[in-house]
């Protein structure tokens, strides 16, 4: 029992950041339409800029984490600007492209700037974590848990509860029209990727005590997150990170009692079933197809 | 009628001159074509490969260089994937000004290259511990490392006859290098009469190993073994491995004992041994070889840069002792080459191309790593 509750509790915590990855897609989704594979790339960058503040200029931890995090809300502007603003009318393929791109560019830039050591980065606490019964809790797995529940509740007021959160969704679902209302579309576009790539960097500062600073940091963790994306629902907040906790959970299950080597394969095997039985994942979608 | 004339002279000139200056570039230098991960996720061990190759290459063009001439390295990145590997060869292999290759420290991108190897009919010397690389029937490979079945047999003889240890749990990477150390190590170990009682492999790159640890504590085994690839997954397994309670001694491939490891798991590895190629102190050259590296590069030396050193030194005296670049003639020289002294060990080439036999077991002495003992074997 104390096997299996260890196991779930591992799995709750990789889970949590596979969400938390997943949210900032959703966000891009939801308020820009934009299938952004360089999301991993803002947990990465946000990881180095906390590195660079915390370990390199001796920045305290906590105003290191805000500023680290204020840094990557303006890098995520400057982003919209490069990758995304110059492409934005020729539909979405073009922009994907455009992000897997600028992924590999981010990815090798660092590895150029900062070279391939992987660094280790300290955690909030200076205890590792403590036993519950026989059950190990890792103290950064619970501050995640703890961050990504924050930032859901957080996502969720701001788009169902708020005039902005209304037109962000406005300005997703039909641009042209939001125009015509008077939403500032640019406005809008440029709020949300400098919110996503802010909880990207949120992420990256998060997981660098567990996974090690380094240049593959991002594509360790956006594939999976991305593939909670479309288990829980393509765009769904909740599906997001219900999405992530299941392939966190699945994997972890799946790896102790049946296989390890095919680990990665269950949260794969997982994104195929529900692609062919349930597409529109676990949260479908309210607008069948968005303009 | 002059001034064509004068054309002509002048355009003869300079068309010769022209040769000459080519002609004479071209020979000034011997190239070597190198094959090493300048991008992905064994960028840092390129990194310290290229420091000890230019370590060597330094010494022996100050010594006057190979047949009076200059070496000069001509690197290709293999992107540390098996495609990147087969192309960075590819655009090496072309070229006919290259004598020679040091090829990936990675056995699995050594083994995709392989065949390429065979047809351009090159000495290519190797950092990968797969055994079977030097049993492929390829004459052109070259290891300058100790293979696999020489780093088993060292950690089960350390583990068995120094520890008294007989349950063994055994972690492993599931890439070429990773299964083959699993199953040198399981052969070594059926030679004492003893089955692992947990054989466990897992994939590169992975956020958590929380499965496998407790899977080792379950197993109830006394003494824990493992084949790691990649550093950071290490660091992850050892972090893990103290954070679950497995107290058991633990001896490792290669790899627990570099500087990355040392950097990213630290106190999480305290204790622990492994077996290395390289130790500061297993020899006179190799502390030799140590001082040079710290004051070039003010980090210590691991066993990333230190055969990619050898291999450059070997090269050169293959070169110089065979008097010729011509394949054949330099494979040979390779093959004699006896008692030489290098940063990894004696250097004793057999006609398999295996060069070293035999294995330092380390200890990691609060983050220091110490030489414990030699062990040389003479299967």
């Amino acid at each position: 029992m104390s096997l299996f509750l260890q196991l779930l509790f591992t799995g709750f915590g990789i889970g949590a950041i596979y969400a938390m990855v997943s949210l900032g897609f959703v966000l891009l989704i939801r308020a820009a339409n934009v299938v952004n594979f360089a999301q991993g790339e803002f947990s990465m960058l946000g990881a180095y800029a906390m590195l660079i503040l915390f370990a390199g200029l001796g920045v305290p931890y906590l105003l290191a984490f805000v500023l680290s995090v204020a840094v990557m809300a303006v890098f995520g502007m400057v982003f919209a600007g490069v990758a995304y603003w110059p492409l934005r009318h020729r539909g979405q393929l073009p922009v994907i492209i455009s992000t897997i791109g600028a992924s590999i560019l981010l990815a090798n830039a660092v590895l150029a700037a900062y070279g391939p050591s992987p660094q280790t980065l300290p955690g909030m606490f200076d205890n590792p974590g403590f036993e519950v019964g026989e059950v190990f809790m890792d103290s950064q797995y619970l501050l995640i848990l703890a961050v990504a529940a924050l930032l859901v509740l957080l996502q969720y007021l701001v788009f169902e509860k708020t005039m902005l959160g209304k037109k962000l969704q406005a300005t997703s679902q039909d641009k042209e029209m939001a125009s015509l209302l008077g939403i500032p579309v640019a406005v809008m576009v440029l709020i949300t990727f400098a919110y996503s790539a802010a909880i990207g960097g949120i992420a990256g500062v998060l997981v660098a005590p567990i996974l090690f600073v380094s240049t593959g940091l991002g594509s360790l963790i956006s594939l999976k997150a991305f593939a909670a994306n479309i288990i829980g629902g393509f765009g769904s907040i909740p599906g997001a990170i219900l999405g992530g906790l299941a392939l966190g959970i699945a994997e972890t299950l799946g790896a102790a009692y049946i296989s390890v080597p095919y680990k990665d394969a269950f949260g794969f095997a997982m994104l195929l079933i529900f692609l062919l039985l349930r597409p529109q994942g676990l949260f479908g979608e309210r607008i069948a197809e968005k303009a | 009628m002059v001034t064509l004339s004068r054309r002509a002279t002048l355009l003869g000139a300079g068309a010769g001159l022209a040769l000459r200056t080519t002609g004479a570039r071209a020979e000034d230098t011997l190239k070597i074509g190198v094959v090493s991960p300048l991008t992905g996720p064994a960028a840092e061990s390129g990194q310290f490969k290229q420091n000890g190759m230019q370590l060597a290459l330094d010494a022996v063009n100050a010594a006057g260089g190979v047949l009076g001439k200059k070496l000069e390295l001509v690197v290709e990145d293999d992107q540390t994937t098996n495609p990147g590997a087969v192309l960075a060869f590819s655009r090496l292999a072309g070229r006919d000004d290259i004598v020679a290759f040091i090829g990936p420290v990675r056995s699995t991108q050594v083994n995709s290259m392989a065949p390429d190897v065979l047809k351009a009919g090159k000495v290519m010397m190797i950092g990968g511990t797969d055994p079977s690389l030097t049993h492929l029937g390829n004459p052109w490979l070259f290891r300058c490392r100790p293979n696999d079945t020489y780093s088993a047999q060292v950690i089960a003889q350390f583990g068995v006859k120094e520890l008294n240890k007989r349950k063994w749990a055994v972690v492993f990477s599931t890439d070429t290098f990773g299964s083959n150390g699993n199953k040198a190590l399981t052969a070594a170990l059926e030679k004492e009469g003893i089955q692992p009682v947990l054989a466990q492999g897992y994939t590169n790159q992975q956020a958590d190993f929380t499965p496998v640890v407790l899977a080792v504590r379950q197993s109830g085994a006394d003494i824990l073994s493992s084949y790691f690839t990649y550093e950071n997954d290490l660091g992850v397994f050892a972090r893990q491995v103290r954070q679950l309670g497995v107290r058991i001694p633990w001896v490792g491939s290669p790899s627990i004992a570099n500087t990355t490891s040392l950097n990213l798991a630290g106190p999480a590895l305290y204790g622990t041994y492994g077996v290395s190629d390289f130790s500061a102190d297993a020899s006179p050259a190799a502390k030799a070889y140590a001082e040079k590296y710290q004051a070039a590069y003010k980090s210590m030396p691991d066993i990333q840069s230190s055969w990619a050193f050898d291999a450059v030194n070997i090269l050169a005296m293959a070169i110089n002792a065979a008097k010729s670049t011509d394949p054949q003639a330099m494979r040979k020289a390779v093959i004699a080459i006896k008692g030489y002294g290098g940063a990894e060990g004696e250097y004793n080439f057999d006609e398999n191309g295996d060069g070293l036999h035999g294995y330092n077991i380390v200890r990691n002495d609060n983050g220091k790593i110490v030489f414990d003992r030699h062990i040389e074997l003479t299967a």
